[in-house]
């Protein structure tokens, strides 16, 4: 069976400030994740997780290495058929209602149209949003823009969802939702790949952890094997980084 | 095909939900009141007047809608962040290129066709009258002229921001509009590499005047044949698939990096 994410030796530069220099974003990270597995991709700011993100999302070509999800190059298109993905702002287009937004995301997943309405009617109640489903996203709260994002990244019923700072903007009544959809997820034998400064909701809903500092992989693990008995994934977590930088 | 439908009709809806077209629509039907209001020259070259002006309008009007709503597509969805989403998707970056451009060119198609119709029922009730075999032809190729544009804008903004994309757009169909069809003249004024270059320009530059009917159409000259309808359309759709491939060379490797460290 096919990972569902595989990234070797993963390399990403970005033009630099001088004429001919270049940062690298990403040194040769590789990393694994089995399908079914909720991975936490954690890191401090500017580590290169949304650099990575953005290299399986097909958002930057890498300068070297290969990335695949469920087999596929994340070059092709079609690589991007099994994935939902929710960005850490999800900006939609304003002008649309909330059920617009749903079946045009359907639409270019290629959904029929009559599968598509009752799809769109249970992940509105699944994200609450019934009664505001025909109101302009511009009417919408930033909590209701993050719903409606959530449930535009589930509409394929995807096999990996690659989810980016997921609950930053969330009510704890908001948090619990993704927490319980997360969970929902992976009962389902979904993969569940997300990044979060939260690390008390990672240690909670994680199979395995990897740590990612200056655009390398540090640590990569499930937290029972990372955090010792007593020691939370918050400390390990701070005790890494300032290895890592040292 | 249906990735492209779908990202057409989120242009559409756009466009309906904005208050572009309707501020051009009110204006068009102002300016052309108060043409009917006139009547400096007698009855029948008042009627002439107005449709002269109203086309010109007509056609200021399309061009102004056609590059605003094509030069802000691609730019607005990276600058709102709607282009990662939209990415994630199984839609490749030509049929987000090509979805922009069908949406934009139907939208911007139909807003000339409601011009049309506005300017028809002025000339109507002003007592004067459109041949409708030209009246549809002059609409067609006004369509192709505006395939051309909506690709133009499209194909700049894929490596500019809206307002770059809609000044080089302005800049360079005011220019084809205006220029090549003198340039055949100017060119026997000059020699060596003026002429060349003049050449050139007038080999690689849109011939828009072309799509042109208006002076037809204003005093009731003869349609023109299908073919020659048939052959500018082409011609229309040619130079609009040249911009659109250009745009798409220049949109395959561009690096969406927002969030990303630099």
């Amino acid at each position: 069976m096919a990972k569902a994410i595989d990234i070797q030796d993963l390399v990403v530069e970005f033009p630099g400030a001088r004429r001919g220099s270049a940062v690298r974003a990403l040194q040769g990270l590789s990393l694994s994740v089995e399908q079914g597995h909720v991975y936490g991709f954690l890191g401090p700011n500017g580590a290169g997780k949304t650099t990575t993100m953005h290299v399986l999302l097909g958002f930057i070509r890498a300068t070297s290495g290969v990335a695949r999800l469920f087999g596929e190059d994340v070059r092709h298109t079609i690589a991007r058929r099994r994935i939902g993905y929710l960005p850490e702002h999800p900006n939609t287009y304003r002008f649309l209602t909330g059920r617009e937004l749903l079946h045009m995301a359907g639409r270019l997943f290629g959904l029929p149209r009559a599968a598509l309405q009752a799809r769109v009617a249970e992940l509105l109640a699944q994200v609450d949003l019934e009664a505001a489903a025909d109101r302009r996203l511009a009417t919408y709260s930033r909590g209701m823009l993050q719903r409606i994002g959530l449930a535009q990244a589930l509409v394929n019923d995807p096999d990996l969802m690659i989810l980016d700072e997921p609950t930053s903007g969330f009510d704890p009544l908001g948090r619990a939702r993704i927490r319980a959809i997360i969970a929902g997820e992976r009962e389902r034998g979904k993969t569940v790949f997300f990044s979060s400064h939260e690390l008390s909701e990672v240690e909670r809903l994680c199979d395995r952890v990897g740590i990612l500092s200056g655009g390398r992989l540090v640590t990569e693990g499930s937290v029972a094997e990372l955090v010792k008995a007593g020691e939370s994934l918050e400390q390990y977590f701070i005790s890494t980084i300032r290895s890592a930088a040292n | 095909m249906i990735q492209i439908l779908t990202l057409a009709q989120v242009v559409w809806l756009e466009m309906i939900r904005r208050k572009d077209f309707y501020v051009l629509f009110i204006l068009l039907a102002a300016f052309l009141a108060i043409l009917m209001a006139l009547d400096l020259f007698g009855l029948s070259q008042a009627v002439t007047y107005l449709k002269e002006i109203g086309l010109l309008l007509t056609w200021i009007g399309a061009w102004i809608l056609a590059v605003s709503i094509s030069a802000r597509q691609l730019p607005q969805e990276e600058r709102s962040l709607t282009i990662f989403p939209l990415l994630a998707k199984p839609v490749s970056r030509v049929q987000v290129l090509l979805g922009k451009w069908l949406g934009a060119w139907a939208a911007v198609g139909a807003a000339t066709l409601v011009f049309y119709a506005l300017l028809t029922g002025m000339v109507v009730l002003r007592g004067g009258t459109f041949d409708t075999l030209v009246l549809g032809q002059a609409w067609l190729l006004h369509l192709g002229f505006l395939g051309i544009v909506t690709a133009l804008a499209i194909a700049f903004s894929t490596c500019c921001n809206a307002d770059a994309a809609s000044v080089l757009t302005y800049l360079i169909t005011l220019g084809a509009w205006l220029i090549l069809p003198r340039v055949p003249d100017l060119v026997l004024k000059v020699s060596g590499p003026t002429q060349a270059g003049l050449m050139a320009l007038y080999y690689a530059l849109p011939h828009l005047e072309l799509f042109d009917l208006r002076r037809r159409l204003v005093y009731a000259w003869e349609p023109a044949s299908s073919a020659t309808v048939l052959l500018i359309l082409i011609y229309g759709l040619l130079m609009a698939a040249i911009f659109l491939t250009l745009g798409a060379l220049a949109y395959r490797n561009k690096r969406f990096t927002h969030g990303a460290m630099l």
